[in-house]
């Protein structure tokens, strides 16, 4: 099986995998395991204290645990592309050679010598006996974990599913039985005037440069937002020693004095909202001003073209600001926490069905009981099937890796059943605490509509405005869907893939032509979800 | 029920050019798109203004050649439509006939762009073939194997992400109307005329027809019980990040499957007929679905553009499928259908180069009986032999 993403989802599932026998490959675009959440500094930093992963007593059990487990690794490589997934014709191209033959794209038989490969920590391609991850078993038809057969009226062809992949030994071919991916999420751009000055961060970003890179980027900093990560990443600047002039968070007090409340009922382990509590602690111990029901409406240049100053406005209870409220602070940094979004484009290029999740984050992958997306063969897990966290990516990178082992006959099915319960009882204690924090920290999408004007930049790839999109449908009426705004603005057609973009530009086409804005639909996903080099294309190894 | 004088069913580049035509001469006309306009082929094609001959039109051998080369009178119309058409539209179309090179690798290869462009210049074109100094000063970005070209000044891009979208417009302006998201279920013939059904329940009139479906016109033919051999190919088209300017021309070639340009906002665009696979729903093809992308199409596509060195060092942000649609004989069907009096179609060939000029054409013969090009050669009427009723 293949695995995409090293987080706590993919982690979690590799280990069940490779723990019941099974041949894991796991792929991540990092040089080391462990995802956002569980972020490790490079493998080469000497600095002292624990790795910022190793931090989170569940971040190190999973790292602990992936480690032990015989695991082929390939780090710093992109999954870029899934192949054959869809139902559809044969591809003849990519049919077996003969039964046993070692197919010639299936990855080599070791990558000696990778730049950044596997730290010491997890067993990398040199493991001995590991054998390759493409195998030579033929894709079979057959019953999945609880006897749902796969639809004989779409018959796979064998080892039709294919993952490319570019990284340091260049563009492979992989050809796993099965799929999972847990390709995470990112922060959720949100688009005002002077967004996309420099200096303008994403709070996910800051704490990327402090968790990871020791690294303070700047040296006066607001965070704002709507999420209680901005609390946390402040709270972890002022430990790196960085100067914090405010965080303001668009939540109002009394609805976070709520869910504050009401988190003993939420059981378990509280995840984030209690990281937030923490950090909130903290930030008030060293008189750092945390405001509520406030909300960033511009970023503004100083004198040398960068981020001079923020422009913040307190918020009525409706949601919209207090006339007569508005300041500015200064800040060479302003970092954004608005929320997640799934980073569904690699399975929704391999043509896994979708559904519209609001509180998930915006477009999710649909699975079943077992974390099978809809096309055979292929699992999801964590965020991308709505972000709940790193808790519950965890459990269903185990209920994936349980539905899988039965798939490739390495479990019973009584017996995965018997090990999901734990799994399923407390996912369902993350289900209620996942409602709280999707009921309280709810950006104030309006407002925030409302502070863009038409020179506000929406596409920050290809230069395009909210008045160009607004007056392209204008112009052509008839236009209702993403993908036609698209095309004729060419917003999302640039470098990011319209990963940046997309939430926005829906949004508005949604209001500008009055529809649901899960009607607006999503951009197609296309390969390579990130850019490669062409000449890479053409020549795979 | 709505009374029209034509119904255009097919929101691309085909049926908005027949919807501007008409409209313009005081026809009243409704188009009707399932989807959003320009969604599929005609948004979804790489823009490729190419006159000469195909590489899929040459590479069966001389006969299937000069078959092929009856459309290039079309051809030749379509040079002229093209360049006059950001003014006819009043906006811009992203038109620029800085030329077109069929490339050669072989000697073999150069012998028979030699054979093709002779072909060519027989109907008028201007093609020439180039090779030696005379060919890296006019194309000096092109990889040492290239051993010749045929040169064909007019050839060029225009944006399909534009064309269809301006010819909606000047349509609309000129009183068309035009439904979106509705599909076309029914067919039938009415007195003096036809009966439209929609998916929504709407039932329209009109006079006249026009099948301007792309790869669902043997699907909407088939509602008024014709059938046509037109045959729905799905292809894979790949895009770079931008660039500065490196590749003015149109790049072809007369060995293999490619074509290769550079757009206006300094991406370059590669295709040139790498299959993608049709999605199946239980069994079937399934039209409404986007093809999947083959990961050696990708390969082979990227790899077809080594004969430009430069572009391999670019980034590809994208690769995208789409259909086109295609004629057993390779040339276009076009014109009124046989013992259906008043329904039209059009579709096959170079579709989106000689869009405007079959648009124009139809809009002609619906009008006045006499397009201003003889268009016999095209008619639907060679496939009469696959209709008894």
């Amino acid at each position: 099986m293949a695995v995409v993403g090293a987080g706590p989802a993919g982690l979690a599932a590799a280990t069940v995998l490779a723990d019941h026998g099974a041949r894991v490959l796991v792929v991540d675009e990092q040089h080391r395991p462990g995802g956002q959440i569980y972020r490790q500094p490079p493998a080469t930093f000497t600095a002292r204290g624990a790795p910022a992963g190793t931090a989170i007593p569940a971040g190190r059990r999973l790292l602990a645990a992936a480690a032990e487990a015989p695991l082929r690794w390939w780090p710093g490589t992109v999954a870029w592309g899934v192949f054959g997934a869809g139902a559809g014709l044969d591809d003849f191209a990519a049919a077996p050679t003969a039964p046993g033959a070692a197919a010639p794209a299936a990855p080599g038989a070791a990558t000696p010598g990778v730049p950044g490969a596997a730290p010491p920590a997890v067993p990398g391609d040199a493991t001995p006996g590991v054998p390759d991850a493409g195998g030579a078993v033929p894709r079979v038809h057959g019953a999945g974990p609880d006897g749902r057969a796969v639809d004989p009226a779409e018959p796979l062809a064998p080892r039709r599913l294919r993952l490319a992949t570019h990284g340091p030994a260049g563009t492979r071919l992989v050809h796993p039985r099965l799929l999972l991916l847990t390709a995470g999420a990112y922060d959720l751009p949100v688009p005002f005037p002077g967004w996309t000055l420099p200096g303008v961060l994403t709070a996910g970003g800051v704490q990327v440069f402090v968790k990871a890179q020791r690294l303070v980027p700047g040296r006066r900093f607001v965070l704002a937002g709507a999420h209680p990560l901005v609390l946390v990443v402040a709270a972890q600047l002022l430990a790196a020693g960085a100067e914090v002039a405010e965080v303001a968070l668009a939540v109002r007090r009394p609805a976070l004095a709520a869910a504050l409340r009401a988190l003993p009922a939420a059981a378990g382990n509280a995840g984030k909202l209690a990281e937030g509590a923490r950090a909130l602690a903290a930030l008030r111990r060293a008189r750092v001003p945390v405001r509520f029901g406030t909300m960033v409406t511009a970023a503004l240049p100083g004198a040398d073209g960068t981020l001079g100053a923020v422009r913040l406005v307190e918020l009525a209870a409706d949601g919209t600001p207090v006339p007569g409220t508005g300041r500015e602070v200064e800040a060479d940094v302003l970092a954004l926490g608005y929320g997640f979004v799934p980073s569904t484009e690699l399975a929704r290029q391999a043509g896994c069905a979708t559904r519209y999740d609001p509180a998930g984050g915006g477009w999710v992958i649909e699975h079943d009981r077992w974390q099978r997306a809809s096309l055979p063969g292929v699992y999801v897990a964590g965020e991308i099937t709505g972000v709940a966290g790193a808790e519950q990516a965890a459990a269903e990178g185990r209920l994936a890796g349980l539905g899988a082992l039965t798939e490739l006959g390495l479990l019973a099915p009584a017996a995965a059943d018997r090990l999901a319960r734990p799994v399923r009882r407390e996912l369902r204690r993350r289900g209620r605490l996942a409602g709280l924090l999707a009921g309280t920290f709810v950006a104030p999408d309006a407002t925030l509509a409302a502070v863009r004007t038409d020179d506000t930049v929406l596409c920050r790839c290809e230069e395009v405005t909210v008045g160009t999109v607004r007056s392209a449908l204008r112009d052509h009426p008839h236009l209702r869907t993403a993908n036609a705004v698209k095309l004729v603005t060419r917003a999302g057609m640039g470098m990011c893939q319209g990963r940046s973009c997309q939430p926005a530009l829906c949004a508005l086409v949604a209001a500008e032509t009055g529809q649901d804005v899960a009607a607006v639909g999503s951009y197609t996903a296309r390969p390579p979800v990130k850019p490669i080099p062409l000449a890479a294309l053409s020549d795979p190894d | 029920m709505d009374r029209y004088d034509v119904a255009v069913v097919g929101g691309g580049l085909l049926g908005c050019a027949t919807a501007h035509h008409l409209a313009r001469a005081g026809s009243s006309v409704v188009l009707l798109e399932k989807d959003q306009l320009n969604r599929h082929a005609s948004g979804q094609n790489a823009g490729s203004l190419h006159f000469q001959l195909e590489y899929r039109m040459v590479a069966d051998g001389t006969d299937a050649a000069a078959r092929a080369a009856r459309a290039l009178p079309l051809h030749l119309d379509a040079q002229r439509a093209w360049a006059g058409l950001a003014a006819e539209l009043a906006e811009p179309v992203g038109v620029a006939q800085h030329g077109g090179l069929m490339l050669a690798e072989t000697p073999d290869e150069l012998d028979r762009l030699g054979r093709k462009a002779a072909l060519e210049r027989r109907y008028g074109l201007d093609v020439t073939v180039r090779t030696g100094a005379e060919l890296r000063a006019l194309a000096p970005y092109l990889s040492d194997t290239v051993l010749g070209a045929a040169y064909a000044p007019a050839e060029g891009k225009a944006n399909p992400r534009l064309v269809t979208l301006a010819y909606a417009r000047s349509a609309t302006r000129a009183g068309a109307t035009i439904h979106t998201g509705t599909r076309l279920v029914g067919l039938t013939h009415a007195a003096g005329g036809w009966r439209l059904t929609l998916d929504d329940g709407r039932v329209l009139a009109a006079t006249a027809v026009v099948i301007a479906a792309g790869v669902w016109t043997a699907e909407v033919a088939a509602m008024a019980d014709i059938r046509l051999p037109v045959i729905p190919v799905a292809l894979s088209m790949t895009v770079t990040a931008p660039a500065p300017p490196l590749l003015p021309h149109l790049i072809q070639h007369v060995g293999r499957r490619l074509s290769m340009k550079q757009s206006g906002d300094g991406n370059v665009l590669i295709g040139g007929g790498w299959p993608a696979k049709f999605r199946t729903r239980a069994g079937h093809i399934d039209l409404d679905a986007a093809p999947d992308l083959r990961y050696e199409s990708l390969a082979g596509n990227a790899d077809a553009a080594r004969v430009v060195p430069a572009v391999l060092r670019l980034p590809v942000l994208r690769c995208w499928s789409g259909a086109t649609t295609l004629t057993p004989d390779q040339l276009p069907v076009l014109g009124e259908i046989p013992r259906r009096p008043g329904l039209f179609a059009a579709t096959g060939g170079s579709a989106f180069t000689l869009g405007p000029t079959y648009a124009r054409l139809l809009a002609e013969t619906m009008l006045s009986g006499a397009p201003s090009l003889p268009i016999g050669e095209y008619s639907p009427a060679r496939f009469g032999f696959l209709n008894f009723v």
